[in-house]
């Protein structure tokens, strides 16, 4: 059965191949106005508006209270340990889920589908997150956001799935990119223009309040029903020129296979340790920014959200030049290294010094954009490509963990101790990684790994290595039946899944992921 | 105001310098000396005065006395007098004390040893109704309550700290209390704020509880009088302080001093955070900022008439007077919770300086410590490898 699939799969491919090099129409035999000729590039931008908003509306919203921080704990009562509580659940759905988003794009509801489904989970969640404000309600809210966090992540692996299935072999680096920059105006836009809102929506209603917070939630939900117009008008795009091009569904072609964990390598799970560590002291905080700005820099609203929102800014052109930066110099340990203490240094300077927090967060900005270009490509050189899916479902999943935990015990700290422990604390989240990452270099070291090597060197073993001896394995492991499912469709797509939310650059110097997407044609 | 930068960007270093700083934190933080604390209610009277009473607390230290004098006839009135003799007493001629109308009724002796003295007075609260949310009391004032009018109850006594709560004739239920701490030693207190503490300063917590306030959107202001003995107490500083360990989200200080600064032991001083708490357990939502006013020379004779402390004790008074103002525009207004909280510290010598705690200087010296130790022991575990193996097996893999 599985055998079957996949040959039919291939044998679809096939059909595709030629078809899309040569970008002549086919199908109903007339030729087609270019901007609705599925193969042509004017229809395919038309297709790439639609794809970046897509994504607009999760982004969007998913920031909301950090936006509204001040409001939302004043209109609702909070304390700031509940308030985080709201990114919790966003978190939690997430750290089991990121298992199964691609298993159910791909085996159950189909990219078009899925994706329609996993928007209207994200505007649903938004719809009762902002309903639970209106009635102030508050477990309403959570619930919401528990809903929006189900839609949010797998949203983001659909997208990147129609960026591989439309732009593959063409323009798909530019296409990353640009979701990317996307999802960062989504978020800019909202940690700018929330509080304009809710002033506007309160003169209005007449006075603050969680009515006045409510409509203005709702009014972010606007975004999200945009963003399932465009999934309903992407699937029907993407239907029309299954017809015209005769070409396969999009599939996220991620295996996971959770007996997988107890191989991984050592290097493996300091990575992890690197990435919980990390992540845990960027994301909450941001949460948490608008207020500490406020209160230890004397900053008014809306300077504050616009210095929480650098992150977002900065790291939407960083991306692409840092990806570009450590693809030609490798080293990615020294790198992650740098990342690591450049953010240290940015925590430390917030938490024990009143200088300008522009620089610090200016700092911030890039560093994270360093890392996420340095770390997640990492993978791919500690683990063979069929555990990849795994250990990326895996990463991201106790990501999430942390994030949900970190983000309540940032909160109750900030709450009982207040701005400076919970900066220490933060800094000790970063010290952890520090530890792991050099710990890394020296495991890396003394195994002689792949990791902290050079560009150059790593193109010089990778001719030397790889063509022949990739090509010699992968008929092998095709005919072992239930194995050869397991087989990487790819890698590359499933990277870029976590790359989206996490601002990285496609690795294009990651020959794993090029191989991988060879092997199609090659196999044919 | 440089100063005080300068004096958090040290402490930047102190971090740095991890292990230095740590043992630096733990051990230095100036005074530690005790204090003896000898309470006396109404001293040297026969029966309790009709009309208020007066607390005296000597606080004994190996060389120098400080008199704590808290006195309810009149304004509620806070005196610090500092003396440099551990065997000097305060005495009170009661008759001439209750009539209110001379000053020398109270004397501190031996008058020779007086070095200096303080005294705090809360003379009004002021209610305003703020109906555009502006928290700007320049209209809309209410008559405001004058705590010398105030129904006074007795002080009650508890160690070495005392409550004395008080209502105007107009309140239809609540009450202001004034809670008066003085400390035999270094400490910090229970509540929010957590002010640092020495034994050269006792703590006043001001509570505005339970009163019905006179529109839905009132907000307070109260106002106090300081006395300085040899210089007046002219000017606000206020510094910035990293450091909101114990009253979280608050990075300001203000202090209430004497223009010159003289050395050590003579001026007095108040000193608070700018919050206040909105409930008696607070939690950091119910945080409300102050703000306080530029202090106003006051006229003596008023200040005296006032308050039978200050009657009695100076001969000619130089007040200054400050508004401080609790909430912030959009912030909740009383009616939400009738309840405020503030505290102030009120002492000689120079104030109490916040540092890093322990906790936060032992984890960050774990927290760097350990990346550069482990770095230097890697290092030290890569070069003698390197030395053993040969050069070409270096990069070879061990699995």
């Amino acid at each position: 059965m599985a055998d079957f699939e996949e040959r039919q799969r291939l044998l679809e491919e096939e059909d595709d191949a030629p078809l899309t090099d040569t970008q002549a129409p086919r199908g109903p035999g007339r030729p087609l106005p270019a901007i609705c000729d599925p193969s042509h590039l004017l229809h395919r931008v038309v297709v790439l508006v639609f794809m970046c908003f897509l994504g607009f509306g999760s982004y969007f919203c998913y920031d909301n209270p950090a936006a509204l921080q001040t409001q939302v704990i004043q209109d609702l009562n909070l304390n700031t340990a509940k308030f985080m509580q709201l990114y919790a659940w966003y978190s939690w759905p997430n750290v089991v889920l990121c298992f199964f988003g691609g298993f159910m794009i791909d085996r159950v509801f189909g990219i078009r589908l899925g994706t329609v489904i996993f928007s209207l989970f994200v505007c649903g969640g938004q719809i009762i997150f902002a309903t639970g404000a209106l009635v102030n309600r508050f477990w309403l809210m959570e619930v919401g956001r528990f809903v929006f966090g189900i839609g949010g992540e797998s949203l983001a692996v659909a997208q990147n799935t129609y960026a591989v299935n439309w732009f593959k072999g063409k323009e798909l680096n530019l296409v990353f990119g640009l979701q990317l920059s996307m999802a960062r105006v989504g978020s800019t836009v909202n940690m700018n223009i929330m509080g304009w809102v809710y002033s506007k929506v309160a003169t209005l209603v007449g006075s603050p309040g969680h009515t006045t917070l409510g409509a203005s939630l709702m009014i972010a939900s606007v975004t999200c029903l945009f963003s399932l117009i465009c999934a309903l008008v992407l699937a029907f795009l993407d239907k029309r020129a299954e017809r015209i091009l005769l070409k396969e569904q999009g599939r996220t072609g991620e295996v996971i296979k959770l007996t997988d964990v107890k191989d991984f390598p050592f290097p493996l799970w300091l990575i992890f340790i690197v990435c919980v560590g990390y992540y845990v002291a960027i994301f909450p905080f941001i949460g948490l920014g608008q207020l500490f700005f406020i209160e230890k820099f004397n900053f008014s609203p809306a300077e504050a959200r616009a210095v929480n929102s650098i992150v977002y800014i900065i790291s939407a052109p960083a991306s692409p030049i840092l990806g570009f930066m450590v693809d030609k110099t490798g080293r990615n340990v020294i790198w992650v290294m740098i990342a690591v203490i450049a953010t240290l240094a940015a925590h430390m300077m917030l938490a024990f010094t009143f200088w300008n927090p522009w620089i610090a967060m200016s700092l911030l900005g890039v560093s994270y954009s360093l890392l996420a270009c340095a770390l997640w490509p990492m993978v791919a050189f500690v683990v063979p490509e069929h555990q990849l899916g795994t250990a990326y479902g895996f990463m991201q999943s106790i990501q999430n963990l942390g994030l949900a935990l970190i983000a309540m015990a940032a909160g109750s700290i900030l709450d009982t101790r207040g701005y400076l422990v919970l900066e220490v604390f933060f800094c000790t989240c970063i010290c952890i990684a520090l530890i792991a990452v050099v710990m890394l270099y020296f495991v890396d070291y003394l195994r002689g790994g792949d990791l902290n090597r050079s560009a150059a060197v790593r193109n010089r073993l990778q001719k030397e290595a790889s063509p022949d001896s990739e090509i010699k394995r992968r008929p092998s492991q095709l005919t072992e039946g239930e194995q050869a499912r397991l087989a990487p469709m790819s890698a590359f797509g499933l990277r870029n899944r976590y790359l989206s939310r996490l601002g990285a650059q496609l690795p294009d110097h990651c020959s794993t992921h090029v191989s991988s997407l060879a092997y199609r044609s090659v196999l044919k | 105001m440089a100063a005080a930068v300068r004096k958090q960007s040290c402490g930047v270093f102190l971090v740095l310098s991890s292990f230095f700083g740590l043992s630096l934190g733990l051990f230095g933080g100036g005074e530690t000396y005790r204090r003896q604390l000898i309470v006396e209610l109404n001293p040297g009277s026969p029966l309790p005065p009709p009309d208020g009473d007066l607390l005296h607390v000597r606080a004994v230290g190996p060389n120098d006395t400080l008199h704590f004098l808290f006195c309810s006839l009149g304004a509620p009135t806070l005196l610090i007098v500092h003396t440099n003799t551990s065997s000097s007493t305060a005495r009170v001629n009661w008759p001439k004390f209750e009539a209110r109308n001379i000053s020398g009724s109270l004397k501190v002796e031996p008058e020779s040893s007086v070095l200096d003295s303080t005294a705090v007075v809360f003379t009004r609260l002021f209610e305003y109704n703020d109906v555009n949310d502006t928290a700007n009391a320049t209209s809309d004032l209410f008559p405001p309550y004058e705590l010398h009018d105030f129904n006074w109850s007795r002080l009650s006594l508890s160690g070495p700290s005392a409550v004395l709560c008080g209502a105007a004739v107009t309140f239809t239920n609540g009450s202001l209390c004034l809670q008066l701490s003085v400390f035999e030693s270094e400490g910090r207190g229970q509540s929010w704020p957590r002010l640092l503490h020495n034994a050269n300063a006792s703590q006043i917590r001001v509570k505005l509880e339970g009163v019905l306030p006179r529109a839905m959107q009132s907000r307070f202001m109260l106002e106090l009088q300081a006395v300085g003995g040899a210089y007046p107490l002219s000017r606000v500083e206020v510094h910035r302080s990293i450091d909101d360990e114990f009253t979280p989200s608050i990075f300001k200080v203000a202090q209430w001093r004497s223009e010159v600064n003289t050395s050590s032991s003579g001026s007095g001083f108040l000193q608070w955070k700018p919050v206040a708490y909105r409930r008696s357990d607070p939690a950091l939502e119910d945080a409300t900022p102050c703000r306080h006013s530029e202090p106003r020379p006051q006229r003596s004779e008023e200040t005296a008439a006032l308050s039978a402390l200050i009657m009695a004790f100076y001969s000619r008074a130089e007040p200054f007077g400050l508004n401080v103002s609790f909430g912030m525009a959009g912030q909740p207004f009383y009616n939400s919770t009738r309840f405020l909280s503030w505290t102030a510290l009120v002492g000689v010598g120079s104030p109490p300086v916040d540092s890093f705690s322990p906790l936060v200087l032992s984890i960050m010296a774990v927290g760097l410590g350990t990346p550069m130790i482990l770095l230097l022991v890697g290092g030290v575990c890569v070069c003698m490898q390197k030395r053993t193996a040969p050069p070409t097996l270096a990069y070879e893999p061990i699995n």
